[in-house]
């Protein structure tokens, strides 16, 4: 049995060890925020928190989190909206949306670390997460935005 | 096979030491290198120009990379070596701690990832080599004069380079992965057991370069 914290709540999952993150987030959990996008860290969208790390979870082993604390899109946002998540609905940031979930969660990751960050380390930061609606320079309006207010 | 097997039964701690002996008559029970005196020059040139083929080889010499902190790409399929993907730069830290750390993607695990064009893993924090050690962009006479001096090689001695490779093989690191890499990736020549022999004989030849 496997134990870990996930937006604060302990849970348990007996699933194979080799069994990624997001399929256990999503599949066993049923926490949908991390999505699918390619399966080998090559999009962003399933970006989660591990231990305050931002992490592609669909390449996390769940076998080697135990103990770990999680956080989704879903933590991020349960108590009241995180600044990045009040700046992604100010500036209107997404379109159709599948990428923003881990857009937000790698932004605060960056917010966490560079609380003022320039463009140039927004870029560096958050070009692993892809958006193919292009939404790039709102996600970067947005980071800043949200600096402000942090 | 046989590379597997060896590796295997180094990575068994109860196993490691019969096998290392068993592999060179020649060797001290505390150390692979053969005696001092044992190698000659010639030899031990050899030795270091399949070293240098190994260190100079994109598989083991892109994160080997300077001041600018970018590693180096070659993906599977491909011949050509580029700039790693996604504006990555590791920092100063290497690691990639001042924007996007390495283990974001490239978790700590000692299980492999040999999924292609998904990011490796090793037992440890992935991240660059020293900026000290830098081989990208340097010839073969510029990275022996670099390998055999401690203060550019973390203070190591022959024998200490020796004992860093096989630490790192005992903790799944990048450099037995070099020949392991899985994804269609190349690899460098030889193997990784080739390699620690080939260190140890240049080693006891007193790290002769090339003139």
């Amino acid at each position: 049995m496997i134990e870990l914290t996930v937006n604060g709540e302990k849970r348990q999952t007996d699933v194979s060890p080799d069994m990624p993150l997001l399929w256990v987030l999503r599949d066993e959990f049923g926490i949908t925020g991390p999505k699918y996008g390619c399966g080998i860290a090559q999009c962003g969208a399933c970006t989660v928190h591990i231990n305050g790390v931002a992490v592609r979870s669909c390449q996390a082993r769940i076998g080697e989190l135990g103990g770990a604390q999680v956080l989704t899109i879903e933590g991020l946002g349960a108590k009241s909206l995180h600044a990045v998540q009040k700046a992604w609905i100010d500036h209107q940031v997404p379109q159709c949306g599948y990428c923003q979930t881990g857009q937000i969660m790698q932004a605060a990751a960056l917010l966490d670390k560079t609380p003022k960050p320039t463009d140039e380390d927004i870029d560096m930061a958050m070009s692993g997460n892809l958006c193919r609606c292009g939404t790039y320079v709102r996600i970067r309006a947005a980071i800043h935005a949200a600096a402000e207010k942090l | 096979m046989r590379k597997a097997l060896l590796i295997a039964l180094l990575l068994a701690p109860s196993a490691a030491i019969p096998v290392v002996m068993s592999l060179a008559a020649d060797v001290t029970p505390t150390s692979e290198m053969p005696a001092a005196g044992s190698v000659g020059k010639t030899e031990g040139l050899a030795a270091w120009k399949r070293v240098e083929a190994v260190l100079t080889h994109p598989r083991c010499a892109n994160c080997h990379v300077g001041p600018d902190n970018i590693p180096i790409w070659t993906v599977a399929g491909e011949k050509k070596s580029r700039p790693h993907g996604m504006n990555i730069h590791a920092g100063d830290s290497r690691i990639g701690a001042e924007t996007i750390a390495c283990s974001t993607c490239h978790m700590t695990s000692t299980a492999p990832n040999k999924l292609a064009h998904a990011p490796p893993h090793v037992g440890f924090d992935w991240q660059l080599a020293p900026v000290d050690f830098v081989w990208v962009g340097k010839s073969g006479v510029e990275i022996c004069t670099q390998l055999k001096d401690p203060k550019r090689n973390g203070g190591r001695d022959a024998a200490g380079l020796v004992e860093h490779l096989r630490h790192d093989a005992e903790v799944n690191g990048f450099i037995p992965w070099a020949w392991n890499p899985g994804g269609g990736r190349e690899m460098p020549p030889g193997t990784f057991e080739d390699h620690v022999k080939d260190v140890a004989m240049w080693g006891a030849a007193g790290q002769p370069c090339p003139e």
